[in-house]
């Protein structure tokens, strides 16, 4: 006989509100581990996509522009604000730079708004600052009219080498040049055109949405950063590729705020939850109490008994919870990616893995617990001659 | 008091409140219960026998007057003492039997031994066959006759060997054919020596024991 033994026969007594109240922690665990997951997820690829994966030091940019970049990535349509594109002769110019990089960004939605396509104007400097840029088919744009395809877009338009693609919101053909491989990253979605027919289409002549710079030297970036922004236009950005990440995970605050407050409400909800059982649970079994303090049950045994029935419920809860927390998350990643961020970077953006999942367990176990002491101190408190003369 | 002595109040009293009534539940009670003596107290509902029995039983403290169990005054005794005297000293047995529904009959009657840190699984299984549930260890209480938890309830009442029993009226939930047995039992608890309170109304079984206290009003009145 053990303390363990009378606690889970305890809980088996009403297994239904057992499983009840174990289900609301269970709930609050997964709630948590699929916003620790997202939050994780969402900052990782970020620092990944414009940080690793463009192989981009530094981006100038008109002021406002990290949030509008975003905006423009994820909305389409055009930013009024722009970058003269005589400034990437200014940035060519200093020594430090390896690679600029000038492009015209904008995405165009279909009508119905099914369907957003994002083009990309670019020069030949690109095959030299992305470090994975390659061919997959074809090669680099043969005319103005070229246009050369993400991975996905080529899959998804069904389209090889030579092919036809007609734009019906430019109402202009465009002849497949080249298709990249998959990179598992914006670019798989994107439609790569010549910068001069990207500024023609939207009547951008000049302007260019930002400027990417390749340094020869990474460990020189600060002190080039501060050489190019002295030389720019005072309303010029110059960010680093990092910070141009902050500045999108700051644009994801918000999403993340209203994340973070659904996990709380969750661990509210199950925290009265969990007192209200236990609570009754005590009271209904204050008889029954009362007679196990005839029989030499001290308030500690009292304490240890109930604070034992609630750690079983929370234990096997909180696992249950964060483990389907960490299976399911992947589902709320791709509904986040639909409708409910700016800036869609590539890759998974919920990274489940088994340290969120134990932080998870961990907090709600201690919430569970803690939870458990209040209807554990009433047992302890409960006066045996009280209960049988009165009940 | 003599080393003979299992239970003494002295000028014992108990008052409690119900609403704006004061109730008297014991009032001026002195006794005294020899070691191996079968006393049972008697009186209509309400008169006080409970709450005697509950003063006897380390579970509440008499508003005045003084209380001996096994030797040790009660009145300044704080609640660990009490829980400690109510594991070794004295084991109780009540008319609702308050089985745990969920255990088996054997867990049940280790129960109290959890409480005292003591290993009993052994001493329950002989107790249990004392009270002539040996082929029933494992069932649950669910599967067994009133006669049956009852016993089952004195088997547990006496897993730490406590030199007294107290009983509040333990055959009240019983048919007559069952009451005879449970009453059988108690007295062969005492021809081993053990000293038996039994509380009850009734006034056949009341002459059972060697020694019979009415009470009334919170007064003895034999």
């Amino acid at each position: 006989m053990t303390y363990m033994k009378v606690a889970i026969s305890n809980l088996r007594r009403n297994p239904v509100r057992s499983v009840l109240t174990g289900l609301s922690l269970a709930v609050s665990a997964a709630t948590l581990c699929v916003v620790l997951s997202l939050d994780r997820g969402y900052t990782r690829a970020v620092t990944e996509e414009l940080v690793a994966k463009t192989g981009v030091h530094m981006y100038i940019t008109k002021e406002g522009c990290p949030i509008e970049a975003a905006s423009v990535i994820a909305q389409g349509g055009l930013s009024p604000l722009y970058v003269a594109e005589d400034m990437t002769h200014k940035v060519s110019a200093v020594p430090e730079v390896d690679v600029v990089l000038p492009f015209k960004l904008f995405a165009i939605t279909t009508e119905d708004g099914s369907r957003t396509d994002i083009f990309m104007g670019i020069t030949k400097e690109i095959e030299k600052i992305k470090p994975e840029w390659r061919y997959e088919k074809g090669g680099w744009f043969t005319s103005d009219t070229s246009v050369i395809l993400g991975g996905e877009m080529a899959r998804i338009e069904n389209l090889g080498i030579g092919d036809k693609m007609y734009s019906e919101h430019f109402d202009r053909e465009f002849v497949v040049a080249g298709i990249l491989p998959r990179y598992y990253s914006q670019d798989d979605g994107t439609f790569f055109i010549p910068l001069k027919t990207a500024q023609e289409l939207v009547d951008r002549q000049g302007k260019l949405s930002a400027i990417a710079i390749k340094l020869k030297d990474i460990s020189t970036l600060d002190a080039t950063r501060n050489q190019i922004r002295a030389s720019m236009p005072p309303d010029y950005y110059v960010l680093g590729s990092k910070e141009l990440g902050e500045g999108i995970l700051e644009f994801f605050g918000s999403t993340r705020v209203v994340l973070y407050i659904m996990a709380g409400v969750a661990i509210l909800i199950s925290i009265f939850s969990i007192v209200n059982t236990m609570l009754m649970a005590v009271l209904e079994r204050r008889r029954e109490i009362a007679y196990l303090k005839c029989v030499g049950a001290g308030a500690g045994d009292l304490l240890h008994l109930i604070s034992l029935e609630t750690l079983v419920i929370c234990i096997t809860a909180s696992a249950a919870g964060a483990i389907t927390g960490s299976f399911i998350s992947p589902i709320f990643g791709r509904i986040m990616r639909r409708y409910l961020i700016a800036f869609v970077p590539s890759g998974s953006i919920s990274q489940p893995d088994f340290a969120i999942a134990l932080v998870s367990f961990i907090i709600c176990l201690v919430v569970g617990v803690a939870c458990s002491l209040y209807p554990a101190f009433r047992a302890s408190r409960i006066v045996p001659m009280e209960v049988l003369r009165n009940e | 008091m003599n080393d003979q002595t299992a239970l003494k109040l002295e000028k014992a009293t108990k008052f409690y409140h119900r609403g704006t009534e004061t109730v008297h539940a014991v009032d001026n009670i002195s006794l005294a219960i020899e070691n191996g003596d079968y006393c049972t107290i008697v009186g209509p509902s309400g008169s006080g026998k409970t709450t005697l029995m509950n003063l006897m039983g380390c579970l509440d403290h008499p508003t005045s007057g003084k209380v001996w169990v096994n030797g040790k005054e009660i009145e300044r005794a704080d609640e660990k003492v009490l829980t400690r005297m109510r594991q070794t000293s004295i084991g109780f047995v009540f008319q609702q039997f308050f089985l745990i529904p969920t255990l088996t009959v054997l867990e049940n009657v280790q129960l109290p031994s959890l409480f005292a840190r003591k290993a009993a699984t052994e001493h329950a299984k002989e107790l249990l066959t004392l009270v002539g549930l040996a082929n029933r260890l494992d069932h649950l209480p669910g599967q067994l006759s009133g006669g049956e938890m009852q016993r089952v309830a004195i088997a547990r009442s006496l897993v730490n060997s406590p030199p007294i029993v107290l009983a509040d009226e333990p055959t009240g939930n019983l048919d007559s054919r069952n009451a005879e047995m449970i009453m059988g039992l108690f007295d062969k608890l005492h021809e081993s020596g053990m000293t038996i309170v039994v509380v009850t109304h009734n006034e056949h079984l009341a002459g059972k024991g060697g020694k019979t206290i009415a009470i009334e009003d919170g007064k003895i009145t034999n």
